[in-house]
């Protein structure tokens, strides 16, 4: 088996402007935060991100003015509401979207998984969301019945970037037992070129082995793994800790206007070097324990 | 018009039920014995009412009273233990709330809701139309939007595939607005036989219930119908929250009140601490 074991920076060297992402996480579970915020530090731009249920990741890449095109089946805050900057670059011009519904985004993804070019749906009969994409939503008639059908073309991202729960340095990346399975960070995993995975810690490869049915990515797709503890924050990782509501909610409040946004930018991304730099600057390991969830030891056990 | 704030000292059988009780008492009656039904994550305040707080009332209700093996899908939740729902809205309160079945990914309800697994679902939305065409995308021209809206998660998926969707939403002119300006989810299309036209199996949504009164669609034409007032609105207060007049049937009555006994069980068994009708 291969080290992959590395730094966020080696990690993410390789992703330059114009690159294709697909993002993992759902809602406020496992954004890949602490990614991100490396990207925006770096000045990269120009990117088409590709996801499921989007919320700060996204949000601040629209923030940075990093995204020049969207593909998934949702952009918010989840209970805190729309997603501001992201909200403010579609409405602005800066950011196209290309809307796609649950069916059609995971068709899209497996197609990708399995080497094809598209998948069937018919869900987006008559739907404006079909109408809008005739590039990557195109009516076809069944083979074998004669009904139409809708072929969607394939999720194909040069990287893709998923934060999960815990990982062994050679990349196999295992799930709790009970956790909130409302994602599809497999399937994207499945389906991606280049994919690096940030964990919340890394364990010796012998309790890998011990349960292997939790492993769902295997580090065989991976090509990077880097540890990174409270990597989604200010999102959740279920099993390991809560979202942080009073970041969150002071990250929508400067988020109401674009110079807000910058300021929130600068202070938490570009001027902190490294994740480290960041757990410090939001209060260190302590405050960030605050935020774990009752019996949090327990979950991979 | 009844209001939504309740008074939990108050004698249960002496208070009258709130707009949210007769509504979640509605919908309870729609639900069949062995429905499986679709129930979104929601956001918070009135529009996490509105998309959990009464479809979970309300299915949890007929559980009790005359459809025991209904169940959710909530989330991805496989028949959730109605009896024991999350106290608040963290992530951790989710991810423990127990359930029959967490499948691994969410792909798995996508395939149950394409090989049309669910009977009933429901859905909220920023605009709705004559024939129940649902908007959540964005408001003004797609490419150059007025306001962009979340995208279109499962929505489009529920209308298409689910037999008897119930959309609930509160009555207000913006929303219920004579075409929708994106089409998420395909209703009745064009009306008529549109919708079937366009490739999609008969179905669409069935049931608008909303804080004023409840819609249905008139077969044939398959524009909405007002159905039923709520104790207390009167049918011209209703066109004025409308930019479009529905139908009007021959007889038009009121919405059935709840009884006392689906009153107790809401605010005594099921949301005791007004957690899903709180607003």
């Amino acid at each position: 088996m291969k080290e992959k074991l590395t730094t966020l920076e080696e990690a993410l060297a390789p992703i330059a402007s114009g690159s294709t992402l697909a993002l993992g996480g759902s809602l406020l579970r496992r954004q890949p935060n602490a990614a991100i915020r490396s990207l925006i530090r770096r000045g990269v731009k120009d990117l088409t991100v590709q996801s499921w249920a989007a919320t700060t990741a996204t949000d601040m890449l629209a923030a940075a003015g990093a995204i020049s095109r969207f593909e998934g089946i949702y952009t918010g805050m989840f209970s805190y509401g729309l997603a501001p900057n992201f909200r403010r670059g579609v409405e602005g011009g800066a950011i196209a979207v290309r809307d796609f519904s649950e069916t059609a985004m995971v068709a899209r993804f497996r197609a990708a998984t399995q080497g094809l070019a598209f998948l069937p749906i018919k869900t987006l009969l008559g739907s404006d969301i079909a109408r809008h994409n005739p590039e990557q939503i195109r009516p076809f008639s069944c083979p074998f019945t004669g009904e139409p059908l809708q072929a969607v073309a394939a999720a194909k991202a040069d990287f893709t970037i998923i934060h999960g729960y815990v990982g062994d340095k050679y990349g196999n990346v295992q799930w709790p037992i009970v956790r909130d399975s409302d994602d599809i960070d497999q399937m994207i995993a499945s389906a991606a070129t280049r994919l690096i995975v940030t964990v919340e810690k890394i364990v010796p490869h012998e309790e890998i082995k011990r349960r292997p049915t939790l492993t769902y990515i295997p580090g065989n797709w991976v090509e990077a793994i880097v540890e990174l503890p409270y990597g989604a924050h200010p999102a959740a990782c279920d099993g390991h800790y809560d979202e942080d509501d009073a970041h969150l909610t002071g990250y929508l409040e400067r988020s109401r206007t674009p110079e807000g946004a910058q300021t929130y930018l600068d202070e938490y991304a570009r001027s902190v070097p490294d994740h480290d730099a960041y757990v410090a600057k939001v209060g260190g390991l302590a405050a960030l324990e605050a935020l774990d969830v009752p019996n949090r030891e327990q979950t991979h056990a | 018009m009844p209001e939504n704030k309740i008074d939990l000292a108050a004698d249960v059988a002496t208070m009258s039920p709130t707009t949210n009780e007769i509504v979640t008492a509605a919908i309870a009656r729609e639900i069949r014995d062995g429905d499986l039904a679709f129930v979104g994550v929601g956001t918070n305040g009135r529009a996490f009412t509105l998309a959990v707080g009464i479809p979970l009332t309300a299915v949890r209700l007929a559980q009790m009273l005359h459809a025991p093996s209904a169940s959710v899908y909530w989330g991805n939740l496989l028949e959730p233990d109605l009896s024991s729902m999350p106290a608040d809205l963290k992530q951790d309160s989710f991810t423990r709330w127990q359930a029959a079945a967490c499948p691994s990914d969410t792909g798995v309800k996508c395939d149950m809701l394409a090989r049309r697994a669910f009977d009933v679902c429901f859905d909220s939305a920023a605009q709705i139309d004559r024939f129940g065409n649902l908007n959540i995308t964005a408001i003004g021209d797609y490419r150059n939007p007025k306001v962009r809206l979340v995208g279109c998660l499962a929505q489009p998926e529920h209308f298409a595939f689910v037999p008897r969707p119930i959309v609930v939403v509160d009555l207000d002119r913006r929303v219920f607005v004579e075409a929708v300006d994106f089409i998420t989810s395909v209703g009745h299309l064009r009306g008529g036989r549109s919708r079937e036209e366009a490739g999609l199996s008969s179905g669409g949504p069935q049931l608008v219930v909303t804080d004023k009164a409840i819609f249905d669609f008139e077969p044939g034409s398959r524009q909405m119908r007002l159905r039923s007032l709520h104790p207390g609105v009167t049918a011209e207060e209703v066109f004025d929250l409308m930019s479009f007049r529905p139908v009007l049937p021959e007889q038009l009555p009121a919405t059935p009140l709840p009884s006392m006994q689906e009153l107790d069980l809401i605010r005594r068994v099921i949301d005791p601490n007004r957690v899903l009708l709180r607003v």
